[in-house]
């Protein structure tokens, strides 16, 4: 060894030492939970995530000033999009990732990791001790009965089987696998040998312990998130020929639209025939990752989500919409909007039967404070902005809960609060709590803070590569302002 | 302590002479010390230095011509970036100033806080400095530039030099061929209403030790980049060390080898003058004064002495080392250490007064514990059983005066046995140097001649009369898939490579270009000993079209073309990306290199030149390192001839009796000459064999290997090197024998007789 080796090898030492001394290093980064206590950030943007301070809830009031704040009438977890995915799938396109946006979503470093980052972010919630969780959509990534299933089991605490296919790893994140636009944790830096296999592994998570209502996402029953299932599709999702590189001239001449709301129709012209052109790889077949019809996922829902005490009253004659309402304790109503279109693409659409029917579950929701939530933010989707008219002649509408956009943001509403959360997909990996409470005067208030998920084992190693990933929610600002995360938020 | 000081002060002061003959040696010795401190410390962290200086980024990454806002959207996303910055490069620009011209001209225009290069003199171009332009050093020293002077390119546009700059990212003008000026892109942009494209970012990590993750993503994030490359710090390192690293290299093992040669002058010089001073100790301890006591004072006065004859030696090696070791970084370049290098001079001196006061203090705590009789009697010298069968004469005579004193004799030995390995060491290392510059056959090389042509010549090639063989060689620089800062050089050889190339191999077997599966590779001990490699391990590729080539390892060679860090592969993986493409064309024996030249131009090549040696044939350069070697060879020398001095002026003041018998029965000049001649020759003869056998089996191959462990280096000395630096020695010998012969036979016979 040379000299200026073994000083760095003493300096090394030295520091390990202290850093032990001062109880620093890996049990602090290494923490999730309430970011009104500590949350992690990086300061000074080397690519690694450190805990920083707590953040303190800042009182927003441009709906209404600031009242002494009552009773608490409700206390409601957030878990949003964490898009379970069976990430050997042949049903999938990660070769357009590298196309940039808007395929970034096709492809993840930490994809493997889903279950396990789920169920990270489901103890972290629990222990906030909500009374009831809320989720927001695309607890599934491709449609597959098997994601759909390990998502309700992490869910309610069930074993949990992440492994499809053969047993072991056969993703493109193989370290055989000479595509160098795939992190492969085995040979590329961070170097994590063994990652994959042990993303294998079953395991028992905790589950939430409280009742949990789903709305549906188009992750759920869209085909990477914008093809309905065809008998095609279901012959790839569950054959036994992947494809692992679309060929390269192809891929070349792919048209992107430049308009991102168009891409979909690219993804749909790609999947749609069944059969990708490119570098083909047998795999093992595998029944469990069958698509689901629209009626199979909302019917899976319900009863797993009825498992765990939820009661969802249906919305009568839609059958395969996943439309209902459930009081959240005696003061607080919930009414989930199922906005996926059936015909395809990722924007949601709100028809007028669900129109109709909302303004008759706000009628009877009486003097409760009532909560909405779709995936799709309804500003975006077609006939949203009528839904949002008719909130906000509601006198008692609280706030408007989405997901599908994967980041932290809370905007005012004339009377009421719209408010996304982060994925469990992307960095920053955070679920959100709700503390709805009564104020003097009649009024009401939101007291809400963000969720770190659990930093141990897999799902730690997860929340590090969703930080390093280029074209995830670091770069994408999906942590949010200041004002998006813990805050205050009256109404009237 | 105070006391002990001034004791040593005082002794030192009552024998001036002798204090001036101890000190002689530490000063020639620590100027051994200064010199090769100076060169190792200023070649070892220029590129460092420099870098640091320059503000080189982590990451500079070249691909074609693309939007600088659509680079800078992916940029912008990437883990672990502190900064980044953008440049434009033209190659190729014809180039004149100050009556000299280029064609092979390269003009960055430049963006942005961070530049990536030091200015020197002046100041750097800002955003709207639509006529001014920074050259580099290398330029301007060639081209004689100064701040304010004019720089052109053709007839129409000219700028101002505001700026006198260096970036380490290259070697310097003219060691490299391309000449380089930097100009404002924005101020282009807004003279002239257009974007310029960008063609190069330069990337700055927060945390450089994880710049791989940096690399990771932006590769992940390239997708539909032309030609991308990403060189980091330590890859810029290794290509400008291709020029000179192992020049540096060998200079550096060098010098830390004749920096453990002087640490042994040192010790033995002082060594020596305890022994000789054996009887004063025998004196002090008959007064009473205790072992501890006398130690310290040896000590005491061995520092008092170290401590100015340090600093002046130390002085002089540095100001004789200075010279060429600033020639040589400014080639590279690199930046001189400044005062930097008092560090690093402060804890050598820190050494040599510690040495000499350590040497000086040991011997005499060891001579205290002896019994006083002994000490007063001279217990030191040996009985005479060494003597029997040595010749009677004058020249026997002295041989038997140096056995009488073992321990000198040893220690003069050892002094002219380190001189003389590291004479002969210098002169193998010149040997090398020149061999490293001028013959293709260190880099493994089996060909002579290179042939730009097609790879479809080849059989006319193979044609013409004179000509062997000939096959298209391909080479391209990568880098390894899996560490992408690590740099990997691709050779391919269409057919088999071991008759055109084939460095030796250390571990494994040749590749077969033909065998199924994964492709074969053998790869350097460099990129072995970097990427852990062995045979049948994964190597993996990062070629600049994006796509990864993986190679299965068959065969570890021992190369030392870039630094070891190369890889002989299969042809066709590597001959669609490749950066240079030729014919490598073996000749018969005895055949014309000048006539095969010529049919391969009448074949059409642009070029048939002679194949490439292992390092730059630059006449600058290589007369730079001619001047370092012989600053050290210079000092050498001197330490060489103080130590026979010293043991010579010795014996003839201990034995001026003796001498002054001889002389009264008749003995001229020439007989003290010779009786001298046997003293010195008691020591040299051991010592020559010693330091020649010293050079062959323990400094070569520690040199060899401290410079280029991935590679053999042959640096043993030829056989007419060794005989030349005996002779030398024996020359250096003969003349100290004249010298203090001459002294000696100035002083009056009486005075001598009287002594005995």
């Amino acid at each position: 060894m040379s000299a200026r080796g073994l000083a760095t090898l003493l300096l090394t030492l030295i520091a390990a030492v202290l850093l032990s001394a001062c109880g620093g290093g890996e049990d602090s980064a290494s923490a999730g939970g309430s970011t009104r206590d500590a949350t992690l950030v990086d300061e000074d943007n080397d690519g690694l995530p450190e805990p920083g301070p707590g953040e303190l809830l800042l009182d927003r009031t441009e709906i209404a000033p600031a009242a002494p704040l009552q009773s608490e009438i409700a206390r409601i977890g957030i878990l949003n999009d964490p898009q379970i995915r069976d990430e050997e799938s042949p049903a999938r396109v990660p070769f357009l990732d590298r196309l940039g946006a808007p395929f970034t979503t096709t492809f993840r470093p930490h994809e493997a990791l889903s279950t396990q980052v789920f169920a990270a972010g489901v103890n972290a919630i629990a222990a906030q001790e909500p009374e009831a969780v809320l989720l927001p959509g695309d607890l599934a990534d491709n449609a597959q009965r098997n994601e759909l299933e390990w998502a309700a089991a992490v869910l309610n605490g069930e074993r949990v089987d992440p492994d499809s296919g053969d047993p072991g790893y056969d993703g493109v994140q193989r370290a055989d696998n000479p595509d160098p636009f795939y992190y492969r944790p085995g040979v590329d830096a961070p170097q994590q040998p063994g990652l994959l296999s042990d993303a294998q592994q079953p395991f028992t998570p905790r589950g939430l312990g409280v009742p949990w209502f789903p709305v549906l996402g188009n992750h759920d029953i869209l085909v990477q998130g914008e093809v309905p299932p065809t008998p095609e599709l279901e012959g790839l999702a569950t054959g036994d020929e992947a494809v692992e590189r679309l060929d390269e001239e192809r891929l070349e001449r792919l048209d992107v639209p430049p308009d991102s709301a168009l891409a979909p129709q690219l993804v749909q012209n790609l999947l749609a025939a069944g059969r990708l052109p490119g570098d083909t790889r047998t795999i093992p077949a595998d029944p469990a990752r069958t698509l689901v019809a629209p009626q199979e996922a909302t019917d899976l829902l319900r009863d797993a989500a009825a498992a765990s005490g939820a009661d969802l009253r249906a919305r009568a004659g839609a059958p395969d919409r996943l439309d209902y309402t459930a009081d959240i304790g005696p003061r607080v109503r919930l009414i989930a909007l199922d906005v996926v279109n059936r015909q395809g693409v990722s924007r949601g659409v709100v028809t007028p039967d669900q129109r109709a029917w909302l303004a008759e579950q706000l009628e009877a929701a009486g003097d409760r404070w009532v909560i909405v939530s779709t995936h799709q933010p309804l500003d975006s989707s077609v006939g949203g902005p009528e839904v949002l008219e008719l909130l906000d002649a509601h006198p008692r509408t609280l706030a408007v809960v989405n997901g599908h956009t994967h980041s932290n943001e809370i905007t005012p509403r004339d009377d009421y609060w719209v408010l996304s959360t982060a994925s469990l997909t992307d960095w920053p990996l955070q679920g959100r709590m709700l503390r709805v409470l009564e104020t003097r005067g009649g009024g009401a208030a939101i007291e809400t803070w963000v969720v770190d998920v659990e930093g141990e084992g897999l799902a730690g190693k997860a929340r590090e590569l969703a930080h390093l990933d280029a074209q995830g929610g670091r770069p994408g600002g999906d942590r949010g302002e200041r004002e998006d995360r813990n805050v205050r938020l009256f109404v009237r | 302590m105070r006391a002990a000081l001034a004791d040593a002060v005082r002794r030192l002061r009552a024998a001036p002479g002798r204090a001036a003959l101890a000190a002689a040696g530490i000063v020639a010795a620590a100027a051994m010390l200064g010199a090769g401190v100076t060169v190792s410390y200023g070649l070892t962290t220029g590129f460092e230095r420099s870098a640091q200086q320059a503000d080189l980024p982590d990451v500079l990454a070249r691909f074609g011509d693309e939007e600088r806002e659509e680079v800078e959207e992916r940029v912008a996303a990437l883990p672990n970036l502190e900064q980044r910055t953008y440049r434009y490069e033209e190659t190729s620009v014809p180039l004149s100033a100050n009556g000299e011209s280029s064609e092979d001209g390269v003009i960055h225009a430049v963006r942005g806080e961070r530049r990536g290069y030091a200015i020197l003199e002046g100041r750097d171009v800002t955003a709207d400095d639509l006529d001014g332009a920074v050259v580099e050093r290398g330029v301007a020293q060639e081209w004689d530039l100064e701040v304010g002077d004019t720089i052109s390119s053709g007839s129409q546009i000219s700028w101002e030099i505001v700026g006198i700059g260096v970036s380490p990212d290259n070697v310097a003008y003219p060691l490299a061929s391309s000449l380089r000026i930097y100009v404002s892109g924005p101020a282009l942009e807004e003279a002239f209403d257009f974007v310029l494209p960008v063609n190069m970012a330069l990337l700055w990590s927060t945390e450089p030790e994880r710049t791989d993750v940096l690399l990771q993503q932006a590769r992940a994030n390239s997708y539909g980049l032309s030609d991308l490359r990403f060189i980091t710090r330590e890859g810029v390192e290794v290509a400008v060390g291709e020029a000179a690293g192992i020049v540096i290299a060998l200079l550096v093992a060098f010098s830390i080898v004749a920096l453990a040669a002087a640490g042994a002058m040192l010790a033995t010089a002082a060594h020596a003058d305890v022994q000789r001073r054996l009887g004063t100790i025998g004196i002090q301890r008959a007064v009473g004064m205790d072992r501890r006591a006398v130690a310290v004072g040896f000590a005491a006065s061995g520092a008092v002495l170290a401590a100015p004859a340090g600093v002046l030696g130390l002085a002089l090696g540095t100001l004789v080392a200075a010279g060429p070791t600033g020639a040589l970084l400014l080639t590279l370049n690199e930046l001189p250490p400044g005062g930097a290098l008092v560090g690093p001079l402060l804890l050598a001196w820190l050494v040599v007064v510690a040495v000499v006061a350590l040497a000086s203090g040991w011997p005499a705590w060891r001579a205290a514990g002896r019994p006083i009789v002994g000490l007063l009697r001279g217990s030191e010298v040996a009985r005479p059983r060494a003597a029997r069968g040595l010749s009677r004469g004058p020249f026997g005579l002295g041989l038997r005066l140096a056995l009488g004193r073992p321990a000198r004799l040893g220690g003069t030995a050892l002094v002219l046995a380190a001189c003389t390995a590291v004479v002969t060491l210098m002169l193998a290392l010149a040997s090398l140097l020149v061999d490293l510059s001028d013959d293709p056959a260190s880099l493994g090389k089996r060909y002579e001649l290179t042939a730009q042509l097609d790879a479809d010549s080849a059989p006319d090639v193979r044609a013409l009369p004179g000509v062997e063989a000939a096959t298209p060689r391909y080479e391209l620089d990568a880098t390894a898939s899996f560490q992408l800062g690590q740099p990997v050089r691709l050779i391919g050889f269409e057919g088999d490579h071991v008759p055109f190339e084939a460095p030796p191999l250390a571990d494994g077997r040749r590749l077969d270009p033909d065998a199924d599966g994964l492709p074969e590779a053998e790869v350097g001990a460099g990129l072995a000993e970097a990427l852990g490699l062995a045979p049948g391990s994964t190597l993996a590729v990062q070629l600049p079209d994006g796509v990864e080539e993986r190679f299965r390892v068959v065969g570890v060679v021992r190369a030392l073309d870039n630094d070891g860090r190369v890889a002989y592969v299969p042809a066709d993986t590597v001959s669609q990306a490749a950066d240079e493409s030729a014919i490598a064309v073996k000749l018969t024996d005895g055949a014309s290199q000048a006539a095969v030249q010529a049919g391969l131009i009448d074949l059409g090549a642009a070029d048939a030149g002679e194949a490439e040696a292992a390092t730059t044939d630059d006449a600058a350069f290589l007369a730079t390192l001619a001047a370092l070697l012989r600053a050290v060879a210079l000092v050498n020398g001197l330490v060489c001839l103080y130590a026979l001095m010293q043991a010579l002026a010795l014996t003839a003041r201990e034995r001026r009796g003796t001498i002054a018998v001889l002389r009264a029965t008749g003995a001229g000049r020439g007989h003290v000459a010779l009786l001298l001649g046997g003293v010195v020759a008691a020591a040299t003869i051991p010592a020559v064999v010693a330091g020649l056998a010293l050079q062959r089996w323990a400094l070569g191959p520690a040199t060899a290997d401290l410079a280029a462990g991935y590679a053999d280096l042959q640096l043993t000395a030829a056989g007419a090197q060794a005989a030349g630096v005996a002779v030398g020695v024996a020359l250096l010998a003969a003349f100290a024998s004249w010298w203090v012969a001459r002294r000696t036979t100035r002083e009056p016979v009486v005075v001598g007789l009287r002594e005995e």
